[in-house]
């Protein structure tokens, strides 16, 4: 009886020391990244670097010669990337959400089968797939490259990760929760936007936070979509830039790759930002 | 509560979002343009348009999303003009409403290296297409070596570098290497994108040369305004004269003298010319010939033809120099502009 | 009374109205990619084209197949899942389960969410300028690049989706439960494994199957990193390529021909990841029952 009590008590501290030492070999190449990032990046980054658009390749030639910092930033960049993921959030966080609560609800049935089904299907498609689409559906009949269309890109690909959140997370949540709710007498919209969200909260926060994350992120489907912009744009119907776009052209240029870590640095700052505050704000509204 | 809050938040985002838009009419230029192709020269465009912006109130955009890309946004009539590293073919041509090349400026393609000690680099097209076709595998290979006295060659293997991705400089190389070698010609021909035999493949300009730096014997091709400005080491080629050409902005625009044709779409590699660099090539620009297509307005047309017209100018072939791209020979400016002044809008001729 | 009915019935009205936004954009996808692709299949045949590994886009004989590109895909992204399960799965337990709540948790959650945002084209950099001399150095690689050097870095770019949902699923796991289990004198470990895991399962497959939709459209990073030869590829160690990378990759100067391919590869990609959603759809049944 003791001997199958140690081994069990043996299995459970190897099994910790298993996890331990997992997790602390997943931080190291993430902190060798970032490391980098910071290393090479960290120098580029003053006050001009979020006011200023993006150099040209002359202005950085010149300021290697003469040894100084490349002048110019990413204004254009931000800008149009803050445009472009609000619009695209704007549209795939309510319908995301509402897919979610409309697939948790219904586990049976083939409609919502298939449904969850293309979801994860969609999730698989290549990024620079899904700027052809937006390309065939939002900039060829509007004639023109935009923002509109960056958007719409992004929209399809933020939403399988905000529907499947959503609704894997509202399916963990106790049933009691939901049947103490209505047996109060609450409309069942009600007790999904005063009950159930606030408790999927977590989950919620996380899949959009990854969703906004990933979109931030991409180049490919920006590329045939909102093809950039050397000023800084607010018309949604215009062709506008983004930090990934920025990022590809510096890569493509040989003075300007130096940019490249800059830029992701401030990408990466931004979304620790975002993080940071989506965790107060979830803090606040938890149960 | 919550729907309070949410509400406020949604009324909140949707002004933001109106005021975002509201500014985006008060543009306080008058026009903008958009164009799409080539990564070759978007290191000039951009530096080209923003000059041009700042002084002619016009906004213009450039994104380097390919010269396929580029032609295809032109034939989906989604840009003002569309930049590409290889002129439409006749076929190509029929495809479409009557479409003008301006060239812009020049560059070329040349032969970057990694080995160790050797400073200097005597190649000729022969080799170079033996060597990307596996027949020449290893550096003190007696064909290189008996056009490189004094250099002493180690006995390493070659590591041919070539594009990944789709591109004109691709298209240039393999052009001139189809020109030079017949067995090259009928076994991987000219193209975009090839079917290489041997070899590394990597992704863009940046990619060849970041492995051609980091592999010992590695040899690959990149575009001449990438080399320079990297200061890679490279190779000298024999050019159709029997001279060994350093690739520099003189040789490049050497390669544009003798017979240019009028429509400006032409080849200029393996040129005869004594001081040129054989790899040399042109990168235009494309517009439709009649500017009254959809809903393009004549102000549009017109604006559009300024700013090519503006490329053709001394101070824009002044700025290529500064960025390591050649400027185009008188010749050849004299028929881009009489080539622009074809362009209409309707019936009216937009430039006088 | 009669209110709460209306404005019921408008909440699941609307809801359903979201839940077709999905069903419209993948029918549409489907259908301009399959009208993209007609002019190929049409030619090599549905088939054919799947199973040829000849790419060979020389004007004269132009050749395509896919089979090259569906191997490429599938050994880079299974090959990715199964680095990082572990590992990720290590890191849900961490933050989600032992460590939960405590300050170490939450700055591991925040690092490894960061690592979503990182743009693909930076993790493609840093796997050709830091891990493509560390595959050379340790033997494993001789040109640096490959199917291998791939799947280690999307790896590490799917961790951060496989282990952020995960973690919030386990953490999601009620308390009764646990301290029912606890009760009858099973160990920290045996929780896990016979409370947990069942609780949060379908949660945590369903981050594992979004990761591995991520890895398998994954674009810019695989192409740095990959090789990007069009042939099938003879050993793990072996460059190849992917279907979306030579989408990426060919794309810009594509035409007629060979566009026409192109879409009939993104076409396949989108069957392949509706078949592999499916088989392990069936899988997940499989252990539930």
């Amino acid at each position: 009886m003791n001997d199958t009590i140690k081994i069990r008590i043996v299995k459970d501290k190897i099994f910790f020391g298993i996890i331990c030492f997992l997790s602390s070999l997943t931080v190291i190449p993430l902190i060798a990244i970032l490391w980098q990032l910071l290393r090479k990046g960290y120098r580029q980054i003053n006050w001009h670097f979020f006011t200023q658009s993006a150099p040209s390749t002359l202005d950085a030639m010149m300021a290697q010669a003469s040894g100084s910092l490349i002048p110019g930033g990413v204004a254009n960049g931000i800008t149009g990337t803050f445009l472009m993921v609000g619009m695209a959030a704007i549209v795939a966080i309510p319908v995301g959400i509402f897919s979610g609560i409309y697939l948790a609800d219904k586990q049976k049935g083939i409609y919502a089968s298939v449904i969850r089904f293309l979801t994860d299907v969609l999730q698989g498609t290549p990024s620079i797939v899904i700027g052809i689409i937006a390309y065939a559906w939002v900039v060829k009949p509007l004639g023109a490259y935009s923002a509109l269309a960056g958007a719409t890109a992004m929209v399809i690909m933020m939403l399988p990760l905000i529907v499947r959140s959503t609704e894997e997370t509202l399916k963990m949540l106790p049933e009691s929760l939901k049947e103490a709710a209505l047996a109060l007498g609450a409309p069942y919209w009600s007790v999904m936007f005063r009950v159930l969200l606030p408790s999927a909260f977590g989950g919620l926060f996380t899949g959009i936070l990854l969703a906004v994350s990933r979109v931030m992120g991409e180049t490919a489907p920006l590329m045939m979509t909102a093809l950039g912009c050397t000023a800084v744009n607010w018309n949604v119907l215009k062709p506008t830039s983004a930090v990934p776009l920025l990022i590809w052209q510096f890569y493509n240029d040989p003075n300007l790759i130096d940019m490249i870590w800059s830029s992701s640095l401030f990408l990466m700052i931004l979304i620790l930002g975002l993080n940071l505050i989506a965790k107060q704000v979830a803090q606040k509204w938890r149960i | 509560m919550i729907k309070v809050m949410k509400l406020v938040n949604y009324f909140f985002i949707a002004t933001a979002i109106l005021v975002m838009a509201a500014c985006g009419g008060k543009n306080k230029s008058n026009a903008s343009l958009a164009g799409a192709g080539a990564t070759f020269p978007l290191p000039y465009y951009t530096l080209a348009f923003k000059t041009y912006q700042d002084a002619h109130q016009t906004e213009v955009t450039y994104g380097g999303i390919g010269s396929g890309g580029g032609i295809r946004s032109l034939k989906d009539k989604v840009v003002d003009f569309a930049a590409s590293d290889a002129f439409l073919s006749d076929a190509d041509m029929k495809k479409m409403p009557a479409v003008v090349h301006v060239p812009t400026c020049m560059g070329a393609v040349v032969l970057a290296y990694k080995l160790k000690d050797v400073k200097s680099l005597k190649l000729t097209g022969d080799i170079v297409a033996d060597i990307y076709m596996g027949k020449i595998t290893k550096w003190n290979d007696q064909r290189i070596s008996s056009i490189n006295p004094g250099v002493a060659l180690p006995n390493k293997s070659i590591v041919p570098v070539y594009r990944s991705d789709g591109s004109g400089t691709t298209f240039v190389f393999s052009d001139y290497l189809s020109k030079i070698s017949p067995s090259w010609k009928s076994s991987i021909g000219s193209g975009k994108s090839l079917k290489w035999p041997v070899g590394i493949a990597s992704k863009g300009n940046p990619g060849v040369s970041g492995t051609v730096s980091q592999t010992e014997g590695a040899i690959g091709y990149v575009g001449s305004e990438y080399a320079f400005a990297q200061k890679i080491a490279y190779a000298q080629l024999k050019n159709a004269a029997g001279k060994f050409i350093t690739p520099s902005l003189q040789s490049i625009s050497a390669a544009a003298t003798g017979d240019m044709p009028k429509d400006t779409r032409c080849m200029i590699t393996n040129s005869p010319a004594s001081d040129a660099y054989p790899i040399s090539c042109f990168t235009w620009l494309l517009i439709y010939k009649d500017q009254k297509y959809g809903s393009r307005t004549l102000g549009q047309a017109t604006s559009t033809v300024k700013l090519l017209n503006w490329i053709l100018s001394d101070e824009a072939q002044k700025l290529t120099a500064k960025v390591n791209y050649a400027p185009l020979p008188k010749k050849v400016i004299d028929n881009a502009e009489a080539q622009l002044k074809t362009v209409t809008y309707g019936s009216t001729p937009l430039l006088k | 009374m009669r209110q709460e009915n209306i404005s019921d019935l408008f909440f699941r009205r609307a809801l359903f109205v979201a839940s077709i936004f999905i069903l419209l954009i993948c029918a549409g996808m489907v259908y301009a990619m399959v009208s993209g692709s007609w002019a190929g299949l049409s030619k090599f045949g549905f088939f054919h084209f799947f199973f040829s590994s000849t790419w060979d886009p020389t004007l004269g004989h132009e050749q395509y197949g896919a089979l090259s590109f569906i191997v490429g895909t599938l050994l880079t992204s299974v090959l990715a899942l199964g680095f990082c399960l572990p590992f990720s799965l290590s890191v849900a337990l961490f933050i989600g389960e032992y460590f939960k709540g405590k300050k170490v948790a939450n700055v591991i959650s925040s690092v490894i969410d960061l690592l979503a945002g990182i743009p693909s084209i930076v993790y493609g950099l840093w796997g050709f300028y830091t891990l493509r001399p560390l595959m050379q150095g340790w033997g494993l690689s001789e040109q640096g690049f490959g199917i291998l050097t791939a799947s280690l870095v999307l790896s590490i770019m799917i961790i951060p989706y496989a282990a952020s949902l995960s973690a919030e699923f386990i953490r999601m796991v009620p308390r009764q439960l646990k301290e029912g289990a606890y009760s009858l004198g099973a160990t920290h470990f045996e929780v896990v494994r016979s409370v947990m895991f069942p609780a949060s399962g379908s949660g945590i497959f369903a981050s594992y199957v979004l990761a591995l939709g991520r890895a398998l459209g994954e674009t810019m990073a695989v192409t740095m990193l990959i090789g990007n030869t069009n042939d099938l590829p003879t050993s793990l160690t072996a460059t190849g390529n992917t279907m979306a990378s030579i989408i990426a990759n060919q794309f810009g100067e594509a035409d007629g021909l060979k566009l026409s391919s192109l879409i009939a590869l993104g076409l396949m990609l989108f069957l392949i990841t509706a078949v592999i959603n499916f088989i392990g759809k069936m899988i997940m049944k499989k252990f539930t029952v």
